[in-house]
């Protein structure tokens, strides 16, 4: 071999030198500052599953903005993407079916028994039979999130995103990041309007979307809000979730939510966004 | 009969817009481009005439003679053209801490189809996985080239055109990129052809496969320079994405040494869908050596840094695979991977074995 083969094998030998020795960082490779990191016993709790599975195996392709087919397993977005979501493979399942294991989209793609494409992990040795037991117990119990410390109770879209201009939508996704008293998620309390063609909300031409809301997590509270009349016209919106005055959105405690999140009771939550003419 | 395998593999290759693969160290050992022998100008999926034609006359180590009618081509008739590759798999797994596994499997099969509907201008492919588990589509498009060959455009779902289309999805440049058989991507690909040049840009959903769910759109450049014995490309990706925006931009080559031929690739990769702006880093240097006819020793070292604002989270990955041509159309592998990540991550420190019969056509 001459001098070109032994500058690459030097190269080979320097790229393979570099592996981390996970100095400060829990199993999944974050910062322990950051929290996240699993125990290592996988219990049937969404935050063990998150952590023992989604993160560590799942997020080698399932994260950031080119997971596949748009189902990120990243922490903070996973269940609100994964609980009484649909299936794009199969849309008239849903990747997490709470309450049913079997008829869940993510146990028959785990399992191999998908109607289409490969076993997950792709490519990797499928997950052991106890872990996806694990994973069962956790769907069949009901699939609920993890219990959350957080307060106050705030609000974050897990689709679309603040801001966002889409080609089209079939409906908003609202997280919180605790259970909220849905009973008071109603159109005295939730609004969404259009700015009537002209892009400028808060003017007088402003027109109010009838819309209905499908509950998708309760603990979490995670819900979907589509308009009623089925379909979103060309136009800009605005979603508004009361945090304050006589009709506000509380949680459990009755305490009000953190709408604005600034770090205290009360405030509106304001989601805006655009739909343009589809191309 | 070697005469007339001769005249068709001189045939085959100047009729064939220049192709090359998904074991892209078959295009830098023969200094020549994917779409020798592929239908796919950026390479993967289907062979054409030529590449069918290489793949029973110069890969095996033995070839079991057939009569000139009876050799595979791939054509069905004067516009019809079939193939397939099936992967079977038999593999042990060994991760630290935890009970090894082994198994027999279907790693993929799937089949191609294409029909030439104007001779060199007007082609519909189709490329279907069909097992393990349900069909899924992986590619169907339209493809319209002009009259020289030097420009096409596509349009339909494709596999992205970015850095070298390795055979191994789980390769860390693939994983890290986004970019495999896994996730084609539904949009429009032209592309620039000449005799030292390859260059394709796709405009799709970015989605990964995913229906559309914002306006924004994701471009792909890849573009290659190709010599004989060397070549040099540069690859750049941006996805418009309302969860986050993301840039990749690498480099990758490709390089014979005698029997030996050196594939490399180096990506970075910002992503702004996290809570921070990530920055991962990902390279491959692989070098094949075809110590014999019929038979490739391939030896790949990896590197992953899936954060680079993070110190000690980096990974590699070194493969040794033995890959075996015995007769025309059957590739024979066997392999050693070996994972060496962070201490406290299992399966960062995992070894697979495995051994694969892998038939094509």
């Amino acid at each position: 071999m001459g001098t070109r083969t032994l500058v690459v094998c030097a190269a080979c030998i320097v790229l393979a030198g570099c592996a981390g020795n996970g100095e400060g960082l829990d199993e999944n490779g974050r910062p322990v500052e950051e929290g996240g990191g699993g125990s290592g016993v996988l219990t049937a709790d969404f935050a063990s599953i998150q952590a023992n599975v989604f993160t560590p195996i799942c997020t080698g392709c399932h994260t950031g903005a080119a997971a596949p087919l748009g189902l990120r397993l990243d922490e903070g977005v996973s269940y609100a993407l994964l609980v009484n979501a649909p299936s794009t493979e199969v849309p008239g399942l849903l990747r997490v079916a709470a309450g049913d294991p079997s008829s869940s989209y993510l146990i028959q793609k785990l399992e191999g028994t998908a109607q289409v494409g490969a076993r997950m992990p792709l490519g990797g040795a499928p997950l052991p039979q106890e872990t996806i037991a694990v994973i069962r117990q956790w769907i069949a119990e009901g699939a609920q999130s993890s219990p959350q410390s957080t307060f106050p109770t705030s609000l974050r879209a897990a689709w679309p995103m603040q801001g966002a201009v889409l080609d089209g939508l079939s409906s908003i996704v609202v997280t919180a990041d605790a259970e909220i008293d849905t009973t008071v998620l109603t159109a005295g309390t939730l609004v969404l309007m259009r700015s009537g063609g002209d892009g400028v909300l808060g003017s007088e031409d402003d027109i109010e979307v009838p819309a209905e809301i499908e509950l998708r997590s309760l603990s979490p509270t995670v819900f979907a809000i589509r308009a009623r009349a089925g379909e979103w016209p060309a136009d800009v919106y605005a979603l508004q979730i009361s945090g304050g005055g006589p009709l506000a959105v509380t949680d459990l405690r009755a305490v009000a939510i953190d709408g604005d999140a600034d770090g205290i009771p009360g405030g509106d939550y304001v989601l805006t966004f655009e739909v343009e003419e589809s191309r | 009969m070697m005469r007339a395998i001769a005249a068709i593999l001189i045939g085959c290759a100047l009729l064939a817009p220049s192709v090359a693969d998904a074991e892209p160290y078959f295009a830098v050992r023969q200094g020549m481009k994917c779409v020798a022998c592929h239908v796919n100008p950026s390479g993967g999926g289907m062979r054409n005439a030529y590449g069918n034609m290489w793949a029973q006359t110069v890969l095996p180590e033995r070839r079991i003679e057939v009569s000139d009618r009876e050799m595979w081509s791939g054509a069905i008739n004067r516009h019809l053209a079939v193939g397939g590759n099936l992967r079977a798999n038999g593999q042990y797994l060994d991760v630290p801490n935890e009970a090894a596994q082994s198994e027999f499997d279907v790693e993929e099969a799937r089949i191609y189809g294409a029909a030439t509907i104007v001779p060199d201008r007007l082609l519909v492919y189709v490329d279907e996985r069909i097992a393990p588990g349900g069909s899924v589509n992986l590619e169907a498009y339209v493809r319209l080239s002009t009259a020289d060959q030097r420009w096409y455009v596509k349009a339909g779902q494709m596999f992205l055109p970015y850095g070298w289309r390795l055979e191994d999805d789980g390769a860390f440049i693939r994983q890290a990129t986004g970019i495999g058989f896994a996730t084609p991507d539904k949009g429009v690909e032209v592309g620039f052809e000449t005799n030292t040049w390859s260059t394709q840009l796709a405009i799709t959903n970015g989605t990964a496969g995913g229906a559309e769910t914002d306006s924004g759109k994701q471009a792909s450049l890849r573009t290659e320079h190709i010599r004989s014995l060397w070549r040099l490309g540069a690859s750049v990706n941006y996805n418009d994405a309302d969860t986050g925006e993301r840039y990749m931009q690498g480099l990758f080559a490709g390089l014979k040494t005698g029997p030996v031929a050196w594939l490399a690739e180096a990506d970075y990769i910002t992503d702004d869908s996290f809570a921070a702006r990530r920055k991962l880093w990902a390279g491959l240097i692989e070098a094949n050596w075809m110590f014999k006819n019929g038979h490739n020793l391939k030896l790949t070292a990896e590197y992953f840094d899936p954060d680079d604002d993070v110190d000690e989270d980096e990974q590699n990955r070194f493969s040794l695979v033995w890959e075996y041509f015995p007769i025309q159309f059957l590739q024979l592998r066997a392999g050693a991977r070996v994972y060496d990540g962070i201490p406290q991550n299992d399966l960062q420190n995992r070894k697979l074995y495995f051994v694969q019969m892998h038939g094509f056509f």
